[in-house]
């Protein structure tokens, strides 16, 4: 009785078949997602997806996909040298998956296109400067000033008057805080460059802010230009006389080295949903890649001992490979190619 | 013991994994060429059926299903057709509509109000009606 196939592949199967069902919730759902969300961010210059680097990717699954059946097919005829160099060539591929996607991750995280931090509207957009623009400040601050427990605004008002800084450090009871206080004190005297970099962008951050309190602020210069033409020219935001001023302000160079989270404000409708989608499914998928990895790993372990015993374990590491292959095989051209 | 790797000819797997890289450039070269394609969906339909030819290549000779027994389909088609379910499931309404979405952040639908409907808290799928 029973099937005629070892227990471990019928077991691998069943293991598959709810992995059918965990992914295609995601895919499923994202599809459902974008067709029911007009205005899906899918230009490239929105959502910082890089085809090359899909592509690439494919290739590299795919032709580890062949070098695990290559292997498979080598521990069958009992060519296990083989097989291993194989399965070696495949782990080989699968880090540089991971390193090919960690590259686009970086460049996520580098434009801040994560869940919960992408505006979705030119208000959210002018906020979010805001904000970046006060995180930017306080960098700077406490590299001028760093007394953490000092509140921020007690030291922007030492920088800005530094013989207030100086009565501070008098009036200090500690001796080891007042050590400190001294030594900061004497380091910036001799940064009046900085000190001045300092109070023009805090300046330029405190304009803009109550601008933005009293409704002043528009992010573009032409708003009827803003919904389609905002990427007319690559890396061009015809943005509104305040928003440009400042930054303008937190690109000098005095200020760029604190000012790195300060992104070229730019709204993207459905922005939070599509970088839930995007990682979630990439993110889900990249650590099965690290569960084959382990797989993989452990064959490679076994070196020279490497024989018959493993032939069942090769097959089955090499069906969930190949169900990872598949699954990325339809998330290429559904987050990469499909737009619409 | 098994029947899926003594009792058939070895696929060819080395033409498989060519025609698996000749699919993938195909889509690339549909993305490249999409404005010669009448639609954006087009180019959908297009690269979703070059993957779906991709993923049969991968099933059928990768994972040896062309060589399996029937256990196959009694193992994987309740799984597929729950696994359909779900999407199936949240189509109707969060999918396809039949009434308008009120998106306020969409600066498309924002301009189709004036100001006060803008600031009245939604109500836009209303007003359109």
């Amino acid at each position: 009785m029973g099937l005629a196939i070892p227990n471990s592949k019928l077991c691998m199967w069943l293991f598959l078949g709810t992995e059918i069902m965990f992914f295609t919730a995601f895919i499923g759902s994202y599809l459902v997602l974008r067709m029911g969300s007009p205005g899906w961010p899918s230009d490239p210059a929105d959502t910082h997806i890089v085809l090359w680097a899909g592509g690439l990717n494919t290739f590299v699954l795919i032709l580890s996909s062949y070098f695990v059946v290559v292997a498979h097919e080598a521990m069958t005829e009992s060519n296990y040298r083989k097989a291993w160099t194989f399965l070696a060539r495949t782990l080989a591929l699968s880090v540089v998956f991971l390193g090919i996607k960690g590259y686009e991750y970086w460049g996520k995280f580098d434009h801040d296109i994560l869940p919960g931090h992408v505006a979705e509207s030119e208000d959210q957009a002018a906020s979010k400067l805001e904000h970046e623009l006060i995180v930017a400040r306080e960098s700077f601050l406490n590299d001028l000033v760093p007394l953490h427990d000092v509140s921020v605004k007690q030291r922007e008002g030492w920088v800005g008057n530094l013989d207030s800084f100086s009565a501070a450090i008098a009036a200090e009871g500690d001796d080891s805080q007042k050590e400190t206080m001294q030594s900061i004190f004497d380091a910036l005297k001799s940064r009046t460059d900085d000190l001045a970099a300092f109070q023009t962008f805090s300046t330029a951050v405190t304009t803009y802010r109550d601008s933005l309190r009293k409704g002043e602020v528009e992010l573009y210069a032409h708003a009827a230009e803003s919904v389609e033409g905002e990427h007319g020219e690559a890396g061009h935001h015809n943005y509104g006389e305040k928003v440009q001023t400042v930054l303008d302000a937190a690109r000098t160079e005095s200020v760029a080295g604190f000012s790195g989270g300060v992104h070229d404000p730019h709204p993207m409708v459905y922005g939070n949903v599509f970088a839930s989608c995007y990682f979630i499914m990439t993110g889900f998928h990249a650590i099965h890649v690290l569960v084959g990895m382990i797989l993989f790993s452990i064959v490679l372990l076994q070196g020279s001992r490497l024989d018959g015993r493993w032939v069942d374990f090769v097959e089955n590491s090499g069906l969930y490979w190949h169900f990872v292959d598949l699954v990325w095989i339809f998330l290429f051209p559904l987050i990469y190619i499909v737009q619409f | 013991m098994t029947d899926s790797h003594e009792t058939h000819h070895h696929p060819p797997y080395g033409f498989i994994f060519v025609l698996l890289i000749g699919f993938t450039l195909l889509s690339c070269v549909a993305d490249i060429m999409r404005d010669a394609l009448p639609s954006a969906l087009a180019l959908a339909v297009v690269v979703l059926a070059i993957s779906v030819m991709k993923a049969t290549c991968v099933m059928l000779y990768f994972m040896h299903l062309k060589f399996e027994r029937a256990w196959k389909y009694i193992l994987l088609a309740p799984t597929t057709i729950l696994a359909i379910g779900l999407p199936l499931a949240l189509l109707p309404d969060v999918g396809v509509h039949y009434y308008d979405i009120d998106v306020p952040q969409n600066p498309i639908n924002a301009h189709a109000f004036d100001g006060s409907d803008i600031g009245s808290g939604g109500g836009g799928a209303e007003a359109a009606h």
